[in-house]
């Protein structure tokens, strides 16, 4: 080992909490940046699994306007003898035992075998026929039955949309490895009858898959005789589609959460920056006198930048095995979070993709290198002379402090420009977000040196010359001092602006409940997809429930998924009451002229962030796929809504009866008479339905309680990311501010010998450090609330088209500052205990 | 080495450690195959329990005995037929379709709105030989007789599966059209009798093998004039010909020692039909149930027995994969008729090569008189002895 590495062991060893800490932030960092990215992974490929399990070998597929098909286009198809072709029936399930969700897959095993092989259907396969066609049976995976205990022949209780079922159990199917166990694990196979039956779904298909044959021409010709075969309503499509589209619905929600967790590691890479500068200002004397002594500038670089991929290789490999741990926690949060905004996903384990880890490892140590490049350049560039002497560089720090709040003006002006010249990127808005974080850091120092000056008189008031000189110290060391700041500024700062973007959507979304749950009771099927119901709620039910004495007014309402010229889309058909008109509130569009339109004829409504998504306005016409063909809508108004981020299209129910033969309803909203207690009401309408369908009876404070509550299960995520990133910036704090203290104990000896007691010198290190953490605080609070300005109005609208009020929560700002100043607190108890009990005459020997 | 560099080192290799770890857990290969272990039981099982039985001889009524009786584990409408070409070409072409029972008829499905659920299975055969070209086409089909996929009505006479049908053309049941198509290869024929229909066996009870029930309800249309067109390679071609349409349904046909039979329907030009199966022993003799008929120019019907039946075998053929071996050249005496026919395939290859393996093809009859005909051979191979027994 050369003289110079032993330099650097023998500081990074001396310095064992500073090195430890550092290394914690770097590893709290990669590990939220890789658990994100596993959970996020893992949810997906396990949707990814199960659709590709369920699709098969099938390139296309067959599917009506809404979410079902008559299954007379299948008879067709076969009789003009296009073949491979196989009808699917398919929906999702909770089996009693275990609480699990299941996909359920409603097959013909007689046209299956060549779409999906692994069931062992088909004339050569083992499957017993005449009770797989004849009984309500399944087939499930052998794994899974084992962990449920379930036995072949064992009925289960499957519920779906709020009626259970029995089937029994007609056998097991037994993966032959490990990625057709996962793809199976949560599927059960049933016949089309049987499926038909358990979906409430007679004469309907979901939808006909197909195998066209891969040459080109023959391609072609295919699919042309198939089009030519299909009535108006079927439409024909790639089977990716349907998956494409799913992956599409949460690519703005990935992005996000992949950014906040970028956000947790940029704070982390603040925290090397500042241990690495740190460190090189420490031992300016010890550099300077290597340079002397011959070390080129070179084996300098080199020297710092090894000990900082020291420091990221440790806090890398620290970091993934934390991000694998936490992943097995978040993944659950995730997929609950999708579930109850997107799509129905059971992600049993996580998934350790090895690219991911990868990432996570080259993420850790490049940050790592990057943030200790400037003080590696510092360590390297000045002339030996001024090295040795720190004074010179104090004050040439102080004097170029205006012109790096200069440069901090321009990255910020640059970020500004990055917003002004994009429309929709979400990635420049994090960009941007980035420019304000670096420029607000360049700033810092100049704000350190305007703030501490600020606060010397009254300090010095309080507490007399010990107050003076702790709010000096701060402006004399502002090499050290600087740094610290700004990295504990950006820290505080990120979870200041997450907390206020949180508050905000909250509140906007509790304000618009409010405005649109105006009815007394509201009945819905359970639905495993909080916010995007299409479940149907039984024809009997919705008699009953109309009939129900003390019922003053009911309104329906229908959700579907239909096909859309633009995409995929949710439509709603409402029946308009007195009401209705207060409920909508209107961004664009004159309500007046509108709802008559909607009312009577193809005009539609568009909810804000559909009319993001697909930039349409008012004006423009929405071309639906029918069950009367391709028809134009007029959009006569756009609307707040902030119940799905994927938009919805809402039309008259006379409309789309007139477009659909759907007759559905999906849910219904009722208003009592004036003479009946909404409780009394509510007990009635159970007991009229009582052993039918299970239908959830909900008065409008208890559907809001509800809505409220899914809301914040849906941002537990974003608030873990956050409380994390809390822990970043507390450990920040915490190492900066210690090791400022630490290092200054010759001062300290310095004091002790001139006469000051423990006591003092103590109070001396604590008013400084505490000082130092409210400027901290103080300059986060400002800084976070640009960061939740840019958070709500850039990139929430870029990725989910929803305008938010912004609300500033006094406790998320109290939080900072209290987190800024007991971080502070802590920081500076340490070093005077040993300071105390350090014998000054030692510590004057410079060390 | 340097102590960093050692660090480094351990660091770099628990990180390598730790990626192949994860790789080790969560690499799977690509392979989709599964397996379904359970549920065993053959869609065609021989589980008879519950169905009704051919007993006893039963008035048969017409048109309703055209349709299904569903009662019953198995039933067939077989067509088969030789044909010729505008420039004399010689074609045969098989078409039948299945029924099968999947469970018994009193335990009915469940109750259930929808029209998929059915215990009824439907299979249909359809083969072409060319003559000429010598090559041989055939073609197999499941559904389930539900949701208007497959089924079999009476009155108006039809039976289909998908867009295979044979189908009255107007009010009465004949003339019968027959619909068959498939990529490159089909028939469309019109079918109408020249002879009456004539019942088998014991009037119409057909008995397979020893003991009440192993028997069938079995009637023939032994010659049906038959014009239309034949699809070949995707040229349509007019035909005209002989057809010969057997119905047959029952629960048990064969014995358990009883592994397969040997079935000829022949034309004879001197205007008379024969028909006679020969059931085959598991030890390879005749088993004393092999019956047949002739039907004389008039229609009028002899019975033949074992004993008036001489068969033997001149040639034989194996299948390209060496499998299964049939005889393809026979002699066929019955001495008492004046009948000594040397009966000759088209060609050789005409086995179905599909669930269940079976050699059915036209031939040519030589001898005491020319004719043409058709023969059917199961139970020659490992796969079991009937398509749907």
């Amino acid at each position: 080992m050369s003289l110079l590495q032993r330099s650097s062991r023998r500081y990074l060893t001396r310095h064992p909490w500073l090195m430890g800490l550092s290394v914690l932030g770097v590893a709290i960092g990669v590990a939220v940046v890789v658990a994100i990215d596993l959970a996020n992974t893992s949810a997906s490929r396990a949707f990814q699994l199960s659709a590709e399990t369920v699709t098969g070998t099938a390139t296309h597929q067959v599917v009506g306007t809404g979410e079902t098909l008559d299954d007379d286009v299948y008879r067709r198809l076969r009789e003009a003898g296009v073949r491979p072709s196989a009808p699917v029936v398919e929906g999702y399930g909770t089996l009693r035992r275990g609480d699990r969700t299941f996909q359920v897959i409603g097959i013909d095993p007689l046209a299956d075998a060549a779409f999906r092989p692994y069931l062992g259907t088909g004339a050569s396969g083992d499957l017993d026929l005449g009770t797989f066609m004849t009984q309500d049976v399944a087939l499930m995976s052998a794994p899974t039955a084992a962990d449920l205990a379930v036995s072949s022949e064992d009925t289960l209780r499957v519920e779906i949309e709020g009626t259970t079922h029995a089937v029994a159990v007609a056998g097991l199917i037994e993966p032959r490895n490990e990625r057709t166990r996962r793809a199976v694990a949560n599927l059960l196979v049933v016949d089309v009858s049987t499926a038909q039956r358990l979906f409430g779904q007679d004469g309907r298909l979901s939808r006909i898959d197909l195998l066209a044959p891969s040459d080109d021409a023959a391609r072609a010709v295919y699919l042309d005789g198939v089009r030519r075969a299909l009535p108006d309503g079927a439409r024909l499509q790639r089977s990716d589609t349907r998956t494409e589209t799913v992956t599409q619905m949460t690519e703005a929600f990935d992005l996000n959460l992949t950014a906040l967790s970028l956000l947790a590691l940029i704070v982390g890479a603040f925290l090397i920056y500042n241990t690495m500068t740190f460190s090189i200002v420490q031992r300016r004397g010890l550099l300077g006198r290597l340079r002397a002594l011959g070390v080129t500038r070179g084996q300098v670089f080199r020297l710092v930048l090894g000990e900082a991929a020291v420091l990221g290789l440790v806090g890398s490999a620290l970091g993934l095995l934390l991000g694998v741990v936490l992943a097995s926690g978040l993944v659950q949060l995730l997929a609950q979070t999708i579930n109850d905004l997107y799509f129905v996903v059971e992600v049993s384990e996580v998934t350790v993709a090895p690219w991911t880890l990868a990432k996570g490892a080259l993420l850790g140590l490049g940050t790592t290198l990057l943030a200790a490049l400037p003080p590696a350049r510092e360590a390297t560039n000045a002339p030996v002379s001024t090295v040795l002497r720190r004074s010179t560089q104090e004050a040439a720090l102080r004097r170029w402090a205006p012109w790096w709040a200069g440069v901090g003006v321009l990255v910020m002006g640059g970020g500004g420009l990055l917003l002004l010249g994009t429309q929709q990127s979400i990635w420049a808005g994090y960009g941007a977000l980035f420019c304000l974080l670096v420029g607000a850091a360049l700033l810092t120092p100049l704000a350190v040196v305007a703030l501490a000056s600020g606060a010397r008189p009254l300090l010095g008031r309080l507490t007399g010359v010990i107050g003076r000189m702790a709010a000096r110290g701060v402006v004399t060391n502002l090499s050290r001092t600087g740094v610290a700041i700004a990295a504990l500024t950006v820290a505080i700062a990120a979870t200041v602006g997450v907390g206020i973007m949180i508050d905000s959507f909250r509140g906007t979304v509790s304000d618009w409940l409010e405005q649109s749950l105006q009815a007394d009771v509201y009945v819905q099927p359970p639905s495993l997809v909080f916010r995007r119901s299409t479940a149907t709620l039984d024809s009997s039910v919705v008699r009953r429930l109309r009939a129900v004495e003390g019922v003053a007014g009911a309104y329906s309402v229908r959700r579907v998924r239909v096909q859309a010229r633009v995409g995929p889309t949710e439509l709603v058909a409402v029946e308009p009451g007195p009401e209705t008109e207060d409920i909508y509130q209107f961004r664009d569009g004159r309500p007046d002229t509108a709802w008559p339109a909607v009312r009577t004829g193809a005009s539609v409504l568009i909810s804000e962030p559909y009319s993001y998504r697909y930039d349409l306005g008012v004006g423009d016409s929405l071309r639906l796929q029918t069950d009367r063909g391709q028809r134009p809508f007029a959009i006569r108004g756009v609307y707040y809504d902030y119940g799905s981020d994927l938009g919805v299209v809402l039309m008259s129910r006379s409309t789309y009866e007139q477009y659909y033969d759907d007759r559905g309803v999906s849910g219904l909203a009722f208003t009592a008479a004036d003479t009946t207690s909404v409780d009394a009401l509510i007990a009635d309408m159970r007991a009229s339905v009582a052993g039918l369908q299970d239908v959830l009876i909900r008065s409008n404070r208890a559907l809001r309680e509800t809505s409220m509550r899914v809301f914040d299960r849906t941002f537990t995520i974003t608030t873990v990311l956050r409380l994390l990133a809390i822990a970043v910036a507390f450990i920040g704090v915490l190492t900066a501010l210690m090791a400022l203290a630490l290092e200054r104990r010759r001062e300290m000896g310095v004091l002790r010998a001139t006469g000051m007691t423990p006591p003092q010198v103590g109070g001396y290190l604590t008013l400084q450090s505490s000082l130092m953490g409210a400027i901290a605080g103080i300059l986060s609070l400002p800084l976070g609330y640009v960061l939740a300005y840019v958070l709500v109005f850039v990139i929430n609208k870029r990725s989910f088209g929803w305008t938010l009020q912004l609300s500033v929560p006094a406790d998320v700002l109290m939080q900072a500052l209290v987190l800024a100043v007991v971080a502070a607190l802590l920081a500076g108890l340490y070093p005077t205990w040993r300071m105390a009990r350090a014998s000054p005459a030692l510590a004057l020997q410079d060390g | 080495m340097s102590r960093s560099t050692t660090l480094i080192a351990i660091l770099t290799g628990t990180l390598l450690a730790l990626g192949l770890g994860a790789y080790w857990l969560t690499a799977a290969s690509d392979a989709t195959d599964l397996q379904t272990s359970l549920s065993v039981s053959e869609a065609m099982g021989s589980d008879t329990t519950g169905y009704r039985r051919a007993t006893k001889v039963r008035p048969f009524t017409f048109p309703a005995d055209h349709g299904p009786h569903p009662g019953y584990k198995t039933e067939w409408w077989y067509v088969t037929g030789n044909l010729t070409g505008p420039e004399a070409q010689s074609y045969g072409y098989e078409f039948t379709l299945f029924r099968i029972g999947l469970t018994p008829p009193d335990a009915a499905p469940d109750s259930t709105p929808s029209d998929w659920r059915t215990n009824q299975l439907y299979m249909g055969h359809f083969a072409v030989t060319d003559g000429t070209s010598e090559t041989f086409h055939a073609f197999e089909r499941f559904q389930r007789g539900g949701a208007g996929l497959a089924g079999a009505q009476a009155n108006p006479f039809r039976v289909w599966l998908e867009d295979w049908s044979m189908a009255s053309t107007g009010a009465s049941t004949f003339p019968v059209q027959l619909h068959a198509q498939t990529e490159g290869v089909g028939v469309n024929l019109t079918l109408d009798p020249t002879k009456p229909r004539v019942l088998q066996g014991d009037r119409g009870l057909s008995q397979k093998g020893p003991g009440a029930g192993n028997a069938s309800y079995y009637y023939s249309y032994t010659r049906l004039a038959t014009e239309g067109t034949v699809t070949l390679d995707g040229d349509t071609l007019s035909v005209s010909g002989q057809s010969w349409m057997d119905r047959e349904w029952s629960t048990s046909a064969l014995g358990p020692d009883q592994e397969g039979w040997d079935w000829f329907s022949l034309q004879l030009d001197d205007g008379r039909d024969l028909m006679y199966y020969q059931l085959r022993r598991t030890d390879g003799t005749p088993s004393a149930f092999s019956e047949g008929v002739i039907v004389a120019p008039d229609g009028s019907t002899t019975t033949l027995s074992r004993s008036d039946v001489s068969l033997e075998v001149l040639d034989t053929w194996t299948s390209p994969d060496g499998t299964h071996t049939y005889p393809v050249e026979w002699t066929l005496r019955v001495p008492g008729k004046d009948i000594d026919l040397h009966v000759i395939p088209l060609f050789p290859d005409q086995e179905l090569n599909v669930s269940v393996r079976y050699w059915e093809g036209a031939v040519r009859v030589e001898g005491s008189t020319s004719g043409r005909g058709y023969v059917e051979m199961t139970g020659y191979g490992e796969s079991p002895g009937s398509p749907v027994s």
